[in-house]
């Protein structure tokens, strides 16, 4: 055997351990993250350091990003570290909510109602679409009335004060009536469980909580791109109209076909192209964003289950602005401990103060974005924008709608604005 | 000069003719080097490897991830022990196709045979230490095969289980066996087949007067040989592991699904096989009597004449040429359809 034969493989194998070493610092520099809540080292910002928070509620030193998201947080491989995250990029998925968000300190499980937040938003109209399926079945005879008997998933309810302790899911195959296997396939697309029906524009959203809280669509109309992480990594209480837009008053339901048209033409124009073309609206439904009126416990239950939006949904005109004989319900801020103080904080568009007095609705819920003025009329800020807004009682105004006919509907026939 | 250890380890001449690359494809000692690789770098992962369900999968991810040079050692333990298994193959089809193992090479055929059935066991108990989700099915299914034997069957399976189902005495188990019993069963293996291949005669030849070709080489050529051999193939091992990185998947949790229902490659054609039916027979019996019917070649088989030793494919072990030759394609043909995508 010739000896350069040796002297060259030789070679080989002393470039065969360079290369190796070369490949060794290919690899990025671990980055180690020891959060708090759990201890355990985490390596996800290897490559996500560049990641915003995604609140200052949900601080990463404290949460990781392994509690909420799951992964692998020792593997620097991409498909191995992201195997086994919960709901894909959405651990709010109801599928997946209880493991992500839920736990006694978190979002689940304590004996305050209101921060049993799985509970009520899986419980919530939004999320059961209990009231349109049940009127469709009953429409198409598939039931004698107009009960909620279903929902889009089945769900218990804990509390039961509503009178419905449960639904069972809604299987379209299971129904005889063609329309409603349609109905099924083609109109339950705006539920908080379901994908949106286009994704890149204006009806793209996440599912489960992120559907509301976590904004794909900027307030300047443009649609937020969601398949960059570093784009929609952000929950947020101060959610702006355009997001409930992606599925409230979009398109229309054609009920000859059972199929969703979608709305083609873009919000360009608020006043013009907002909600649906014969509807009626006053100044302040299209001037303030939705959940500056419309509470936490319309949106996202109160952990009941309820047959129809009409008996969750109460803010109505006379909320804020009382009637001819009425001022509208108003609470002293005397308990440090009140609502209204832990929903300011988490969206810090007013500087709450005790003693400050502030409008309250029917149930007793805080509005704690609006303040009673000594001069006896109110301010609101904007929740979203944190625009301020001025606004008077019908006490002493010219109005002379009877005391009786005080649904918001009877306001709009002298205060809808013209398109 | 005096010949070194390393030197003396071979004997001083051996024939020319047999000692080309084209006779013995280095297999022989390839699977010797490889054993060394396969110790030396089992026993750093032994430094990171946690041997519990809860640690196991995570303690690899470590080593694999955040250990410098972690991850190449876990890959070239892999890539080797992969290598082992197909080179320990090649050397068992290379000696029944030269009839190599004619008398009096009959018992070191056994106990090479010995060696093979080790090789395949370490790289099984070595692939169960994952503990992830891609051997969860494999763990189950191969333990579970152990049940179906009759009478003896759910000891077996206690005493390999070390319980009702694969838990953490399962994993401890697995652990002694790969670092302890298989590994010094098959130390002393190694040991006894070297030394029975000098003891055997060396490399099998025709008698002396019948040798077409007299020439030899001497142990210091045999040597160079054999370094350019390990140079060589530490240098495609290292590139492989550089580049190829060995399989890892998520740790194996109380709720999580198991998505890969597959056994690891070297038992494809028995997975295969178990499509057929009773898995006590076609799991169990029909792979025993594969490995019964390769060992009784040298015992049952026409013998190989002695002039045509030494050289490739000799006329009078023609049967154990087709037999072996039918059992390699048959494995071949079955790990193929197990790979075919579910239709």
């Amino acid at each position: 055997m010739r000896r350069y034969l040796l002297l060259a493989a030789s070679i080989f194998l002393l470039l065969g351990l360079l290369i190796a070493a070369w490949q060794e610092n290919r690899h990025p520099k671990p980055i180690a993250l020891t959060p708090t809540l759990t201890g355990q080292v985490e390596y996800c910002l290897t490559c996500h350091s560049d990641l915003a928070q995604i609140s200052n509620s949900h601080p990463v030193n404290t949460f990781g990003c392994v509690i909420c998201h799951g992964g692998e947080p020792l593997a620097l491989d991409a498909n191995l570290a992201h195997s086994t995250l919960r709901g894909g990029k959405n651990p709010s998925d109801f599928s997946v909510v209880q493991a992500s968000c839920g736990g006694s300190n978190c979002h689940s499980g304590t004996v305050e109602s209101y921060n049993n937040h799985i509970q009520r938003a899986t419980t919530s109209i939004q999320a059961t679409y209990a009231g349109a399926i049940a009127i469709m079945r009953y429409t198409y005879g598939a039931q004698s009335s107009l009960a909620a008997l279903f929902g889009v998933n089945a769900v218990q309810d804990i509390q039961s004060t509503s009178g419905i302790t449960s639904l069972q899911a809604f299987d379209p195959a299971a129904e005889t009536n063609p329309q409603l296997q349609l109905f099924g396939q083609n109109c339950l697309t705006c539920h908080l469980s379901a994908q949106p029906i286009q994704t890149g524009g204006r009806y793209d959203h996440f599912t489960g909580c992120a559907a509301c809280h976590t904004p794909t669509q900027s307030a300047d109309l443009v649609s937020v791109d969601t398949t960059t992480a570093t784009q929609v990594h952000k929950l947020t209480t101060a959610i702006s109209y355009t997001q409930c837009d992606t599925c409230h008053n979009r398109g229309n339901y054609d009920l000859r076909t059972m199929t969703f048209q979608p709305r083609t033409d873009l919000v360009a124009n608020r006043l013009q192209d907002y909600y649906q073309p014969i509807a009626q609206f006053t100044q302040c439904e299209y001037t303030l964003d939705c959940i500056d009126c419309h509470t936490r416990t319309e949106a996202m239950g109160d952990g009941s289950l309820y047959g129809s939006k009409l008996d969750i949904q109460y803010i109505q005109c006379t909320t804020c602005h009382g009637t001819l004989t009425e001022l509208p319900q108003t609470r002293a801020l005397t308990d440090p401990n009140d609502l209204a103080f832990r929903l300011a904080l988490l969206n810090p568009v007013v500087d709450l103060k005790l003693g400050d007095t502030i409008l309250v609705t029917g149930k007793g819920e805080p509005l704690w974005n609006t303040r009673v003025l000594p001069d006896g009329t109110y301010q609101l800020v904007g929740k979203a924008t944190g625009q301020v807004f001025s606004f008077n009682p019908v006490m002493g105004s010219a109005c002379t709608q009877n005391g009786v006919d005080q649904s918001s509907d009877y306001c709009h026939t002298c205060h809808s604005v013209q398109r | 000069m005096r010949p070194s250890f390393f030197h003396h380890l071979h004997p001083p001449t051996i024939p020319a003719r047999q000692a080309r690359l084209r006779y013995t494809l280095a297999s022989g000692g390839l699977a010797v080097f490889l054993s060394l690789i396969l110790l030396v770098t089992g026993l750093l992962e032994m430094f990171y490897y946690i041997p519990t369900p809860d640690q196991a999968a995570a303690s690899i991810q470590t080593l694999t991830f955040l250990v410098p040079y972690g991850g190449l050692v876990r890959n070239l333990h892999y890539w080797t022990a992969q290598f082992l298994v197909i080179v320990t193959l090649v050397h068992l089809l290379r000696v029944i196709l030269t009839g190599a193992y004619a008398p009096p090479r009959r018992l070191n055929y056994l106990i090479g045979m010995g060696l093979l059935v080790l090789a395949i066991l370490l790289d099984f108990t070595g692939y169960i230490l994952r503990w992830d989700e891609g051997i969860r099915w494999a763990l189950v299914t191969g333990t579970n095969l152990v049940k179906s034997i009759p009478l003896i069957g759910n000891a077996l399976y206690t005493l390999l289980v070390g319980g009702t189902q694969p838990g953490p005495a399962t994993l401890i188990r697995f652990y002694g066996w790969h670092i302890f019993g298989l590994t010094l069963a098959a130390g002393i293996l190694i040991a006894w087949h070297t030394f029975r291949v000098r003891r055997d005669g060396g490399i099998a030849v025709p008698p002396p007067p019948l040798r077409e070709d007299q020439r030899r080489i001497t142990r210091y050529e045999l040597v160079r040989r054999e370094v350019l051999a390990m140079l060589l193939s530490a240098t495609a091992l290292l590139l492989l592991s550089s580049f190829a990185p060995a399989p890892l998947a998520a740790p194996i949790t109380a709720t999580s699904v198991s998505q890969t229902a597959r056994a690891p490659w070297f038992f494809l054609w028995v997975q295969q096989m178990l499509k057929l039916g009773n898995p006590f027979f076609w799991g169990v019996v029909v792979p025993l009597a594969v490995l019964v019917l390769l060992s009784l070649i040298p015992y049952v088989f026409p013998k190989p004449a002695k002039p045509e030793l030494g050289r490739w494919f000799p006329k009078s072990n023609r049967l154990a040429q087709v037999v072996a030759l039918l059992i390699l394609i048959s494995m071949i043909a079955l790990t193929l359809l197990a790979l075919r995508p579910a239709s």
